[in-house]
């Protein structure tokens, strides 16, 4: 079990205290891609942390003092300081934490994984809309072709690049910033889209032997718990799969 | 004259050679606000650099090979490395050359600055947006849409009690938003700032900083510019040369 196995927090609930001194604490959603990321890179780096996880369709009043539109997921140090949107989360964390580093040293390296960032951007909007799409019974056969063409982008790439990772042949923070969308299209019904990009299905098998990707893997069953019951809007979807 | 006052390459136009080494090449427009960005840190860092710029109007095909998005501005140097996405070229020459860091080294201060920054990102397409409209339809939705996105920028100078968006100096954060406000003066639309006096006073302050002054476009010719590039016309990205 990873150690964001924790209910959510919702409306009526009350705010939690200061973050102790030598730990830091995120916000999240047990399924959110985006928090998703922020858990990938303090696993990665070893940081000592505490997970709040949110009820995003009941949101505590007090949380829009952690995020003006109560999105997740935030970073709250001890120190009171709130930094959100998650690439910049992980962006602080890989430079305020000693340790491994997950950006490259080299200054142009490190603009490469950025640029490579922008490429991306497209994917998350549309995994979603096919999911929701699918979940509502119509077809997403347009949104599938679209998808399939951002992959053949990012094929082109490690094609052009001849590495195994996005950054070359070790896991580094652009591998981390994608893979939340990609363990995702199993379990959105959408895996058929990797099926003319060989070099992201090796890239994908490589991710899966990686033990921070490892450690935070989400059963498929449970995932699919949460979906059905998102779908029904369901305020108890976001506490599937906890025990008690 | 703003950021190279050379003629622009279009299509059929030779590539160029490779940058010369000690050098940084920036490809740009002397109108666009993105490339803007670029030549601001350039100048701030005093890094050597040459420019070309790129008929946005009319692309060489082989701009294409230095940027799939066919945009601008994109930085390339003598190693042939090439680098785009505004924000990221700036962000690359305050890591890759000397002198004064425009990017703080405390990783919440930088992350706060890239958290304004995203709180900005509403402005450029708005404001574009507007301009498209002056003189045809009705305006005032989008005015009030600014009036919002600029009352958020005026909160974080209020809370913050400094001058500037990253202290009580000038740094990257004010330089990456900066040429968006330069259009405000140029096309005489200060009473934006009229509600957001810290706002206000932030412009007259940019207005001092010598990077800023020495690449302040000229009213005549960006109004002129902008008349010809909203009715897509090709010597648009040349106006005044």
């Amino acid at each position: 079990m990873t150690d964001d196995a924790t209910r959510t927090l919702g409306k009526g609930s009350a705010p939690p205290g200061p973050v102790p001194e030598g730990l830091i604490r995120l916000y999240s959603m047990r399924f959110c891609p985006y928090a998703h990321r922020t858990r990938l890179v303090l696993q990665a780096k070893g940081i000592r942390h505490e997970v709040i996880n949110i009820n995003l369709r009941n949101k505590p009043e007090w949380y829009f003092t952690k995020h003006p539109f109560g999105h997740i997921p935030v970073l709250e140090n001890s120190k009171g300081q709130l930094i959100y949107e998650s690439v910049i989360a992980c962006e602080y964390l890989d430079d305020a934490y000693p340790g491994r580093k997950l950006y490259p040293y080299d200054c142009y390296e490190r603009a490469r994984q950025k640029m490579l960032l922008e490429l991306f951007y497209k994917v998350p909007h549309l995994t979603k809309e096919c999911l929701v799409t699918l979940r509502c019974g119509r077809g997403c056969a347009d949104l599938k072709l679209a998808l399939r063409q951002e992959f053949c982008n990012l094929e082109e790439i490690l094609g052009y690049q001849n590495t195994i990772f996005f950054g070359g042949d070790c896991i580094s923070m652009i591998d981390y910033l994608f893979w939340p969308w990609f363990e995702r299209l199993d379990v959105y019904g959408i895996a058929d889209c990797v099926n003319h990009t060989p070099a992201l299905r090796l890239w994908i098998a490589a991710m899966k032997q990686d033990p921070t990707v490892c450690a935070l893997l989400i059963d498929k069953n449970i995932f699919l718990g949460f979906l059905n019951l998102y779908f029904q809007n369901n305020p108890d979807a976001f506490d599937y799969g906890l025990s008690c | 004259m703003s950021g190279g006052s050379a003629r622009s390459l279009g299509k059929g136009s030779a590539p160029p050679g490779p940058v010369p080494e000690g050098l940084i090449r920036v490809y740009s427009m002397r109108f666009c606000p993105f490339a803007k960005r670029t030549l601001l840190v350039l100048k701030a860092k005093g890094i050597g650099h040459e420019v070309i710029n790129i008929n946005l109007k009319n692309k060489p095909e082989w701009f294409f090979k230095k940027n799939p998005f066919g945009l601008v501005p994109v930085l390339e140097n003598s190693q042939g490395q090439v680098i785009y996405e505004s924000a990221i070229t700036c962000e690359y020459l305050d890591e890759a050359y000397p002198g004064k860091k425009l990017l703080p080294d405390d990783p919440y201060e930088k992350a706060c600055q890239k958290m304004v920054f995203e709180l900005f990102s509403k402005v450029p397409p708005l404001l574009l947006s507007f301009l498209r409209r002056q003189n045809k339809e009705d305006c005032s939705g989008v005015k009030e849409e600014l009036h919002k996105e600029f009352s958020k920028l005026e909160e974080v100078l209020t809370n913050k009690k400094t001058t500037f968006f990253g202290g009580s100096s000038l740094s990257m954060i004010d330089y990456l938003i900066w040429p968006w406000f330069e259009w405000l003066i140029t096309l005489e639309l200060n009473e934006y700032v009229d509600h957001t006096p810290n706002l206000k006073l932030w412009m007259e302050a940019m207005m001092k900083d010598p990077a800023v002054s020495s690449l302040f476009i000229d009213p005549k010719a960006f109004r002129g510019f902008l008349d010809l590039y909203l009715q897509n016309n090709l010597e648009a990205c040349d106006y005044g040369l």
